[in-house]
């Protein structure tokens, strides 16, 4: 029998959360890692979210994270040494209603008092920015010059290559089946193939952090749900920035090939949670993107699909170690928001790992939250359904 | 080799899918991604079967294993306005 290997550190999920933490470790010099993927990287939600990216949010917990992200995709291209087509479209939060505008107000105002060049604009302002929106859609918004967009399969891969440079090994195809524990320390993990020794597990597993979870005897609060997204035909330029509207449950944007993505969620989510679209989703997307833009309705449908994500009870990502159980770790619970964190999420959790010490931005989002009445408000986050990018 | 043209929509050769295999784009569906072959308007009903073939001979996967990536429904596109009928303008969700 061959001795069986030995990481210093297994991450559970080839995904962008998985693959950031990996070359963000493999930059500090950690040792020996090593990156499990199920399925091919990027199969996960990595590789079929909106895409969107901003720090424009309510609370100064989310405002703190994902403005540290922000600030790394604006030069990520160049870190990774690989085009993941970031655009600085900007981002606007629509208004349809008088109280969608009032929550602007509140949250913009809280976002300039933490730094961020964010500003409310009035009906008019919104048309010019979008010719093409349904003037009876809007009251206005609050929009993020420095949001935007990028490709979500380029920053997986730009990720991957760029950890591998560093001598990461990255496992596609080897499903993790068993995370063993001896006297409440982490001492390996089991794929398929074989047993692996490492003191220190990562749970990146995205919707199924929860299932990774409990092979270590570890029950987490994630709830796991679906979000589905349509793409049109390649299209004139119509809508230059990136838009989501808290009214409609919906995101979207036009990519650089002209073809209008976006995402929307029905105000009743089946409990299906296959990767197959359901009719009820798609119908409500096309309702809501032609009321949004009229000049949508004549627009070809060219692909649909679903993605599955999970979530925390205050939505929030569970980053950190797990309390009792030494060598474990999440980065896990992203919801609808993992894409645009995933330059903070790897460097703050490789900094956590590595130095024992948590960073301020990362401390409101420990795994212990809600044990120690902790969970975060998050304002631009309201009822159950409405995690949109 | 030869510049062969093997995914029309998206102006693809045989040399550029051999080159992205190489570069470590080897599963049909990381291949999908990266090239953009079966994602262009046809969505590969021009191309599948090239593009497989060649896949397959690069890689030596015998082609009765292969999986294409999914037709992302609808198969014959649809306008959005013919799937949302009820009604479009202002109206609430
Ligand atoms: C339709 C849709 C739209 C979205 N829009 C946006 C957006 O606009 N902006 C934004 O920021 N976010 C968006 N999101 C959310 C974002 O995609 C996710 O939060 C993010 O991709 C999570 O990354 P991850 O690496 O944690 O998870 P994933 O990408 O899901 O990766 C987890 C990986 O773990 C692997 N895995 C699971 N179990 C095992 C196991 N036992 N062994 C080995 N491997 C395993 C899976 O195969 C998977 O590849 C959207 C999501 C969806 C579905
Ligand atoms: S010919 Fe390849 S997608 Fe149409």
């Amino acid at each position: 029998m061959p001795r069986p290997k030995h990481y210093d550190i297994v991450i559970i999920g080839g995904g962008v959360q998985g693959l950031s933490l990996a070359y963000n470790l493999a930059l500090r010099e950690t040792g020996k890692i090593a990156v499990f993927d199920k399925s091919y990287i990027g199969s996960g939600a990595s590789g079929r979210n909106g895409e969107m990216i901003r720090s424009a949010f309510g609370s100064e917990e989310w405002i703190r994270l994902f403005d540290t992200s922000l600030r790394l995709w604006e030069t990520l291209s160049a870190e990774l040494d690989f085009n993941v087509m970031f655009t600085r479209c900007g981002y606007l939060v629509l208004a349809s209603t008088p109280e969608d505008l009032a929550a602007c107000r509140t949250n913009c105002k809280r976002q300039n008092a933490m730094g961020l060049k964010t500003r409310m604009l009035n009906a008019g302002e919104v048309a010019e920015l979008i010719p093409s929106l349904n003037p009876q859609a809007t009251v206005g918004g609050v929009f993020q010059k420095e949001g935007g967009v990028a490709r979500h399969d380029a920053v997986v891969w730009a990720y991957a290559r760029a950890a591998r440079r560093l001598g990461v090994e990255i496992f596609p195809y080897t499903e993790i089946v068993a995370v063993n524990v001896d006297t409440a320390k982490i001492t390996g993990v089991r794929t398929i193939r074989e047993n692996v020794l490492t003191g220190i597990v990562v749970n990146a597993a995205g919707a199924f952090a929860g299932q990774v979870a409990e092979m270590a005897g570890v029950k987490l609060l994630l709830d796991v749900y679906r979000l589905e997204m349509i793409v049109t035909e390649p299209l004139k330029p119509f809508l230059q920035v990136a838009l989501s509207s808290p009214h409609f449950l919906a995101y979207m944007h036009q990519t650089a090939r002209g073809e209008f993505a976006g995402g929307a969620e029905p105000q009743n989510l089946s409990p299906y949670l296959g990767l197959k679209n359901t009719r009820h989703a798609v119908q409500d997307m096309a309702r809501k993107f032609g009321s949004l833009f009229p000049g949508l309705r004549g627009a070809k449908l060219m692909r649909q699909w679903a993605g599955i994500v999970a979530k925390s009870p205050d939505r929030g990502p569970l980053l950190g170690a797990v309390d009792g159980l030494e060598g474990f770790f999440l980065n896990a619970g992203w919801g609808g928001y993992g894409f645009m964190g995933s330059p903070a999420g790897g460097r703050l959790m490789a900094e956590l790992i590595t130095d024992g010490q948590v960073p301020d931005a990362l401390y409101p989002f420990n795994p212990d939250r809600f044990a120690t009445g902790q969970a975060i408000v998050e304002p631009t986050i309201i009822g159950a359904a409405e995690d949109k990018g | 080799m030869s510049k062969k043209m093997v995914c029309f929509c998206q102006d693809l050769t045989d040399a550029d899918i051999v080159r992205a295999i190489k570069e470590g784009y080897d599963h049909l569906e990381t291949l999908k991604r990266f090239t953009g072959a079966f994602m262009g308007p046809c969505q590969g009903k021009m191309c599948a079967a090239n593009v497989v073939k060649l896949y397959a001979e690069t890689t030596g996967h015998p082609v009765e294993d292969l999986r294409i990536p999914t037709m992302r429904p609808p198969v014959e596109p649809i306008s959005l306005g013919s799937l949302a009928p009820e009604k479009g303008g202002d109206d609430d969700a």
